[in-house]
């Protein structure tokens, strides 16, 4: 009965080791994708923020409704931080493509994606509303 | 005494189980807890983000008052305004990054303001064109839900004043500073134009009046040019647009020095 027991013991040990591997992998793979999302929502800030910082002045509704895609790539370009890619769509009210020309700073390595949906307003005597989706991705 | 001790181990392995489990059981407790700490501060981050949107979202809603009120300065209905604020109100609804977004305006009316609108063009010395309308965001986030009122002012005024000197070739030389903001702050024109009142008629003053304008680059321009007219006083009007393509316009009286 009594080597029964330790046997018992022994598996119940055994078991609880186990247990105590895979747990402390679960959490650290809980903690790893709790900082990636952080990483995410930072990126995705950085794009907004560059976005109303072109938009303070009206100048980002006046590039769309010039059609100057060239310039809203350079300010894109000079706005964001370096090292950072992303590719600009512009959309009417219709969700139809407006702008004619990729606005973008090159190909996206990164496995990581932002997004970014903004909504501008051009600031123009006839109203124009414009929705503006942002992919960003640290260079690497 | 071998035996006893060996008594002892086999009665406190146990014990020793228990006390392990519980370890074991603390130590889970305060990774999850950790972990849900974390987690939270994730949520404030979600947050945070919708705080930025909303913010975004005040930024391109000055943006359509600022079109509509360059809309009915220019000769637009008031009812430009409604019209446009509808619009964007829709296209925040088509939106779904955040989860659904309502915007709700209320255009002010009161003595002043019509539909949200006030154009004062007719009182003496000062000129205003301005927008105001009350605003309700909400919006319904999948981890964050945001609701934030807020108003919207924009106005673009101008004030005017002035005076002339009689010259010896019986022309009469106006002397006008012009001072002109954007919501109470000085701002810059971008364009100005003139006229003086002769026999009933508003006259375009250009270059043949000798007309020149100095601009400080702080809102204030000072403004000279030469009129024929016979009258003892000098009536003016002074047409501006701002940089926002605002129109604005104030009339004056110019007496003699």
């Amino acid at each position: 009965m009594k080597s029964q027991n330790k046997g018992q013991i022994r598996i119940i040990e055994a078991f609880l080791a186990v247990l105590i591997i895979f747990s402390s992998f679960a959490v650290s793979a809980n903690l790893t994708v709790t900082q990636n999302t952080t990483k995410h929502d930072d990126l995705a800030s950085v794009g907004l923020q560059a976005l109303m910082k072109l938009d303070s002045d009206g100048s980002l509704g006046g590039y769309i409704d010039d059609g100057n895609w060239t310039a809203l790539r350079a300010a894109l370009n000079l706005v964001l931080s370096a090292g950072v890619c992303f590719n600009l769509t512009v959309y009417n009210e219709q969700m139809q493509q407006v702008n004619t020309a990729v606005i973008s700073n090159g190909g996206f390595s990164s496995q990581e994606i932002s997004f970014v949906e903004y909504v501008c307003a051009s600031r123009g005597v006839v109203f124009r509303c414009y929705i503006i989706h942002l992919q960003l991705a640290v260079a690497t | 005494m071998k035996k006893c001790e060996r008594k002892f181990k086999l009665n406190s392995s146990g014990q020793l189980l228990i006390v392990a489990a519980l370890a074991i059981a603390i130590l889970i407790s305060s990774t999850t807890i950790y972990v849900y700490e974390l987690s939270k501060e994730t949520k404030g981050t979600d947050a945070l983000s919708i705080s930025n949107f909303a913010l975004a979202l005040k930024q391109s809603t000055k943006n359509t008052v600022m079109s509509s009120l360059a809309n009915v300065s220019n000769g637009g209905e008031k009812a430009v305004l409604t019209i446009n604020l509808n619009g964007f109100s829709r296209v925040l609804r088509s939106l779904n990054l955040f989860g659904i977004c309502h915007l709700a305006f209320t255009p002010l009316n009161n003595s002043n303001y019509d539909g949200g609108v006030r154009l004062s063009w007719n009182a003496s010395d000062v000129g205003i064109s301005s927008a105001y309308a009350n605003f309700t965001l909400n919006v319904y986030g999948q981890t964050a839900e945001i609701a934030v009122g807020y108003a919207i002012n924009v106005t673009t005024s101008i004030a005017v004043n002035g005076s002339y000197t009689a010259l010896e070739s019986g022309e009469k030389l106006v002397n006008l500073t012009c001072k002109m903001f954007n919501e109470g702050e000085p701002a810059l024109a971008k364009n100005i134009t003139l006229f003086y009142e002769n026999l009933g008629n508003w006259t375009l003053v250009d270059a043949s009046n000798n007309l020149s304008i100095v601009d400080y680059g702080n809102g204030v321009y000072s403004i000279t040019f030469t009129v024929k007219i016979t009258s003892d006083v000098v009536p003016v009007s002074v047409h501006v647009h701002d940089l926002r393509d605002i129109f604005v316009k104030a009339n004056t009286t110019c007496y003699k020095t």
